[in-house]
């Protein structure tokens, strides 16, 4: 028993480090990208629009062969591209990395629609009164999104908890390592161990339930 | 008072038209008038640096905002104009005092000026969300001039608001006028407030200027029978609820005293069809202004009346217009030359504002 707490504790500790760290890495690049397809018109806007989309409707499992191909020894980013060993297959990293490739679409396209709901005649009406735009994006465009922006991370936390098919493939799922609750749960289903499974399951769903929760609390004040 | 004169040229594809236009003058005060949709808006916002013309070149003094051939074209953050648009536009997120002094250079001494002259400390706590319309212009205006503009821009500040309490904001912009030596342009389709605001106005209809000239007499030919005539004069004397004032071009007027004190200015509208013209001196009547003038055009207007123009006095003082039937007029034999008196009720005058005689503002009645 005390050997089945401490390796859902394990568990748990992965899962947080592992879809912390990716949310932490695709909250800044959704944020960006999204703020980008909200307000700057150009060439091929189109196209960038469906590529950050496409992680969205591809099979995670073809998204963890792609990362594969390119994170092995002979790959674009491989040790003999970059001429040193990045070293991250099969580490808690590469679940990072495929974690956040998968989340990433969706804090874009949630900070994509916070940005939209921010009048751009008040940013503008924010340079007139002498603010550069660097100024107007950190002093009105953020504050006044903020909401949705902290949805889109949250979302993007949520995705990355969840996250299973590129995990498995390019980080395999090594306990206390890079064994996340998605895994585990799939590992103790394989092994037969029923009661587990349900464990985890609970843990997840009650993480998720209150993930959510927040987030439909923080847009239903937006809408207000 | 610095020369700031405005230059006004460029060309702008809008939707159905084009802007297209080509002004320049010394006026402090600039209206434009026009009817929605002639492109006033949108002249604005060129200014403002908000919207890039195709061509043309816009200067204020020596400033250059933006200059095609020049290839000059100053982001907005540069150019230096106080804007307030129709809907105020105040920071949603922010107090009343944190947009008043959202401007990056705020000066201490500008800032109490501006909240005394729009009477809104009482604000400073408060969120835009709940401020009255009325309000919520004071603070949009109050942001502007705080942050010392070179050129303010006044998008119909009045549109969003009803009659009443339009009345109850032009005093405050013909305070600002008095108090702050900004450069204005001040778009409108109100007449009264043109002319009550303006040294000069352009009326612009399609996208292009069709008039231009001294607000009372550009407007008078743009509107038909519910033109108002406005007024200013001092106030000599003070009785019962009348204020008679001395007019800037010679004559007595009585009108209602209002929150008026002896020798204030004040500025008043009286609609062209509230004024009757005798073509002899009617005695024994109740009305307390009958003032003599000579007619100077007769004018048939497409819905059928007559709009009468007269100076007062032997033809030498005030123009005023006055809005009869065709039938009254054939009757009474109108005529240019001709003359007259005009007569119309104390009550029948709307006081707009007043200020005092040493140039400061008065504290005047704002109900």
């Amino acid at each position: 028993m005390i050997g089945a707490e401490s390796h859902t504790l394990d568990v748990l500790l992965v899962t947080a480090r592992v879809a912390g760290v990716a949310a932490l890495l695709a909250a800044p690049a959704g944020i960006a990208l999204g703020f980008l397809l909200a307000r700057a018109e150009f060439r091929g806007k189109s196209a960038i629009e469906t590529l950050v989309a496409l992680p969205l409707v591809l099979p995670p499992t073809a998204i963890g062969y792609l990362l594969l191909a390119l994170l092995a020894r002979d790959g674009w980013l491989g040790e003999r591209a970059l001429g040193f060993d990045p070293d991250l297959l099969f580490t808690w990293k590469a679940a990072v990395l495929a974690s956040a490739i998968v989340a990433l679409p969706l804090v874009a396209r949630t900070a994509r629609t916070a940005f939209e709901e921010v009048d751009p005649r008040l940013e503008r009406m924010a340079r007139t009164l002498g603010y550069s735009r660097a100024r107007t994006f950190a002093r009105v465009t953020v504050p006044l999104a903020r909401r949705g922006l902290c949805a889109a991370g949250a979302l993007g936390f949520g995705r990355a908890l969840g996250e299973f098919g590129a995990t498995v493939i390019v980080a395999g799922s090594i306990p206390g390592r890079t064994q996340t609750l998605a895994l585990a749960i799939f590992e103790e289903i394989q092994l037969g161990d029923h009661a587990a499974a349900l464990r985890l399951v609970g843990i997840t769903v009650a993480i998720a339930f209150a993930l959510l929760w927040w987030v439909e609390r923080l847009s239903r004040r937006r809408s207000r | 008072m610095s020369t700031a004169r405005l230059e006004l040229a460029l060309r702008l594809p809008l939707h159905a038209f084009e802007l297209a236009l080509e002004l320049a003058t010394d006026a402090r005060s600039l209206g434009i008038f026009g009817p929605s949709g002639a492109g006033k808006t949108s002249l604005l916002e060129a200014l403002a640096g908000w919207r890039r013309p195709a061509s043309g070149r816009l200067r204020v003094g020596d400033c250059v905002l933006y200059d095609s051939t020049a290839r000059v074209d100053l982001p907005p953050e540069r150019r230096g104009v106080g804007y307030v648009p129709q809907d105020a536009l105040l920071f949603p997120h922010w107090s009343v005092e944190r947009n008043l002094r959202a401007g990056l250079r705020v000066d201490a001494a500008r800032y109490q000026r501006t909240l005394a002259t729009l009477e809104i400390a009482p604000l400073l706590g408060r969120a835009p969300a709940t401020l009255s319309g009325g309000e919520r212009q004071r603070v949009a205006l109050g942001r502007a001039l705080v942050s010392a503009p070179r050129l303010l821009l006044l998008d119909e500040p009045l549109a969003s608001l009803d009659l009443e309490l339009r009345r109850r904001i032009l005093p405050y912009l013909l305070r600002v006028r008095e108090e702050f030596d900004v450069p204005t342009i001040f778009v409108s389709h109100d007449a009264t407030e043109v002319q009550a605001l303006c040294e000069e106005v352009a009326v612009l209809r399609g996208g292009r200027v069709v008039a231009r000239g001294a607000p009372a007499e550009v407007l008078r030919a743009q509107r038909g029978s519910d033109f108002e005539n406005v007024l200013a004069g001092r106030v000599r004397e003070l009785h019962g609820g009348t204020a008679v004032l001395e007019l800037d071009q010679g004559g007595l007027a009585h009108v209602p005293a209002g929150g008026l004190g002896r020798g204030a200015r004040a500025l008043f509208a009286i609609g062209s069809d509230e004024i009757l013209v005798a073509v002899e001196r009617p005695e024994r009547i109740s009305a307390r202004n009958v003032l003599a003038a000579r007619i100077t055009g007769v004018e048939p207007e497409p819905d059928g009346s007559v709009r009468i123009e007269a100076r007062l006095g032997a033809g030498d003082g005030a123009a005023l217009c006055a809005s009869l039937t065709r039938v009254a007029t054939e009757e009474l034999g109108l005529r240019p030359g001709l003359e007259v008196h005009l007569v119309f009720k104390t009550n029948a005058c709307r006081v707009l504002s007043a200020a005092g005689s040493d140039g400061t503002v008065d504290r005047i009645a704002l109900r």
